[in-house]
């Protein structure tokens, strides 16, 4: 697909002028992903704050952790198939080159910790086939597939600790396994933040955030 | 001689008299055999024997007593078959006790009731008997000696034959939900009901120790059948919590509770067993926790180091159980209607359920050897391998953990903050 050719659906008035960075299933993930997250990190507070929080009923907190962690796993495989079936699974290409990564990653490092301030130029030419800089593509492929495919398992296992009790077993009992699920929940917390605030450093505040709804890259000078 | 036959019917005629009048309540002993008449010639007596720790026992037989029993059809000697076997009475015999007599007749029932002595063989009771327990009890301590009845004659509300050591469970029970029902002819809420009494949950001679039956929890089901469905209906993890918490924890709301740790061998599938070597659980634990407070976590981590003695079994672990803290209050079941339903009241911090834990082991006999441990295993990193088969989301939560959310939380705010102090810094300096 030339890169620069919106697909079908896409507003005319961007038509030719933008580069189409984030098709809509990716955009759909993303958004059902964050406010899943978002939903299973409250929830999940509330699951382990009893004493400090009274949003809801520990009942009810299970059974919407529950429920929502089931459509999360649905959407992420929903992901999975996406890039799996689609040529922008070059996204996650890891770079072979380790050398030249970890140079373009701390050139990246560089430019958020002093060039952004400066004015420099971007280190990392944005296109729809490589559309993450090295930190970013280090985090997200770190993130996917294994962060959270562990999380799903780990919670898969809590959701039913009998049916899944030699899994369970294997991995060195419940608490171990409860354990490591927090461990996550408390990386995710700590991502949000940073997520959050990183989808900030663009032109604009709300520059990488409106393409991530359009799925147009916004001018960037 | 034309006497003899005329004589032997006097005699005969004079004894039965005798006995007539000797035999208080004689009224109703006219269907008593004529063999037994012979013993009871004597034994209607208040007669005494000395025995050698010097209690005299009486060996005197109510023969109303023995006439309504259900032994009556076999007779004295049905069970006394050794004075029908010998010539003489052995009444010069010398009887250590009271309790050895009874010791040594014990079996005598099995040679008719065969299958269910060797279920009492095999039960706690019969354990408790070889250990040397002095109130254990005996076919005899359950069913008399001499007035055996029919099994409807055991009403356990009424206190016999459990209460007879079990008067504190009885009188829990006759004030459960089940006690209450078989006192009011087996109706509740206006329905007929088939209460259960101690036998329908313990088994009448196979009694086992609650701890190596799955803590009853089956024979809960057996009349209960749609508590699995109900259960499953509302009840996050139903099933894990129908294995890992007893039916009394939430059913008995006024019950004391704890957290039992016990050593389970997860290749056996069964609890762990101490070997008959009477090194109890206290003794092999003393030098682990000198000071005999209890165990705390790199204790119990300790203990777990040593499980085999030729070095850490990962086959054992302890499989954690909440539980109520004692078997009386295991009887003050309440109306469904009353029971705890409220997750919170274990899945939060401090939750009363988990201030209480022991560490225990099945003796050989089944029942458990507990040890104190110290609540702060169930919350110590410490633990998660030791206590990795128990926990409760929110209630035994690892603190240590919620350390490093505060920290994850501060460091999430402080990156933007930071990053945009450090732009402001740097764009001034510029």
């Amino acid at each position: 697909m030339n890169t620069t050719e919106a697909p079908k659906g896409a507003p005319k008035n961007q038509q030719h002028e933008k580069i189409y960075l984030h098709p809509l299933p990716v955009r759909i993930w993303h958004w059902l992903n964050a406010a899943g997250f978002l939903f299973l990190i409250l929830t999940g507070f509330q699951l382990r704050y009893v004493d400090l929080f009274n949003l809801m009923t520990f009942e009810t907190a299970v059974h919407l952790h529950n429920w929502v962690g089931f459509a999360v796993i649905a959407n992420w495989f929903l992901w999975f198939f996406y890039y799996l079936t689609s040529d922008k699974i070059t996204n996650y290409h890891p770079d072979l080159n380790v050398s030249n990564f970890f140079q373009r990653f701390f050139r990246q490092a560089q430019f958020y910790g002093q060039g952004i301030f400066m004015g420099e130029k971007r280190p990392h030419n944005v296109q729809p086939s490589d559309k993450f800089n090295p930190m970013q593509k280090l985090t997200y492929v770190f993130m996917m597939f294994i962060t959270v495919p562990i999380t799903f398992l780990s919670g898969l296992m809590m959701w039913d600790v009998e049916r899944f009790s030699g899994l369970i077993a294997l991995a060195g009992g419940i608490r171990v396994v409860n354990t490591v699920h927090v461990l996550m929940f408390i990386m995710f917390v700590m991502f949000m933040f940073v997520h959050a605030y990183m989808g900030m450093l663009g032109p604009k505040a709300s520059t990488h955030y409106k393409e991530m709804i359009t799925g147009y890259e916004e001018p960037h000078d | 001689m034309k006497t003899g036959p005329i004589l032997g019917s006097l005699l005969l005629a004079i004894a039965l008299l005798g006995m007539a009048m000797a035999v208080s309540a004689a009224e109703d002993s006219e269907e008593v055999s004529s063999p037994d008449l012979k013993c009871l010639k004597c034994h209607s007596r208040n007669l005494k024997k000395t025995l050698e720790d010097g209690e005299k026992m009486s060996l005197r037989i109510e023969a109303v007593d023995f006439d309504k029993s259900v032994h009556r059809v076999i007779g004295c000697t049905g069970c006394h078959r050794d004075i029908a076997k010998a010539e003489k009475h052995p009444s010069r015999e010398p009887i250590a006790s009271r309790r050895a007599y009874s010791i040594k007749h014990n079996q005598t029932c099995s040679q008719c009731h065969e299958d269910h002595y060797a279920d009492y063989k095999g039960s706690i009771h019969a354990s408790l008997v070889e250990d040397g327990n002095e109130n254990a009890p005996l076919c005899s301590d359950c069913h008399t000696s001499h007035k055996i009845q029919f099994r409807g004659a055991f009403e356990p509300v009424n206190g016999e034959p459990c209460s007879k050591c079990h008067a504190d469970i009885n009188e829990a029970y006759a004030q459960s939900v089940h006690g209450s029902a078989r006192t009011e002819g087996n109706q509740l809420r206006g329905k007929f009901i088939k209460a259960p009494y101690c036998s329908d949950c313990h088994e009448a001679h196979e009694v086992l120790a609650v701890s190596t039956t799955d803590y009853l929890v089956p024979n809960c089901m057996s009349c209960h059948e749609v508590a699995k469905l109900a259960h499953e209906q509302w009840l996050p993890n139903a099933a894990m919590h129908m294995k890992s918490v007893g039916c009394a924890v939430c059913h008995a709301p006024e019950a004391e509770l704890r957290v039992n740790l016990q050593l389970y061998d997860r290749v056996q599938q069964a609890p762990v067993r101490r070997s008959e070597d009477n090194v109890t659980l206290q003794n092999k634990l003393a030098e682990i926790d000198p000071d005999g407070n209890g165990l705390d976590p790199v204790e119990l981590w300790k203990m777990m180091l040593k499980t085999d003695e030729n070095g850490p079994s990962s086959d054992i672990i302890l499989r954690g159980r909440l539980e109520v803290a004692n078997g009386v209050d295991a009887h003050r079941l309440a109306d469904h209607s009353e029971a705890i339903r409220s997750c919170e009241s274990c899945h939060q911090a401090n939750a009363e359920a988990f201030q209480n834990v022991t560490v225990s082991i099945n003796r050989p006999d089944g029942r458990k050897e507990s040890y104190k441990a110290d609540s702060k295993v169930l919350n110590s990193p410490i633990s998660v391998d030791s206590v990795g088969g128990f926990y409760a989301p929110g209630g035994t939560r690892i603190k240590w953990l919620d350390a490093l959310l505060v920290l994850a939380i501060v460091g999430g705010l402080a990156v933007p903050v930071g990053h945009f102090a450090l732009g402001k810094f740097l764009r001034r300096k510029k």
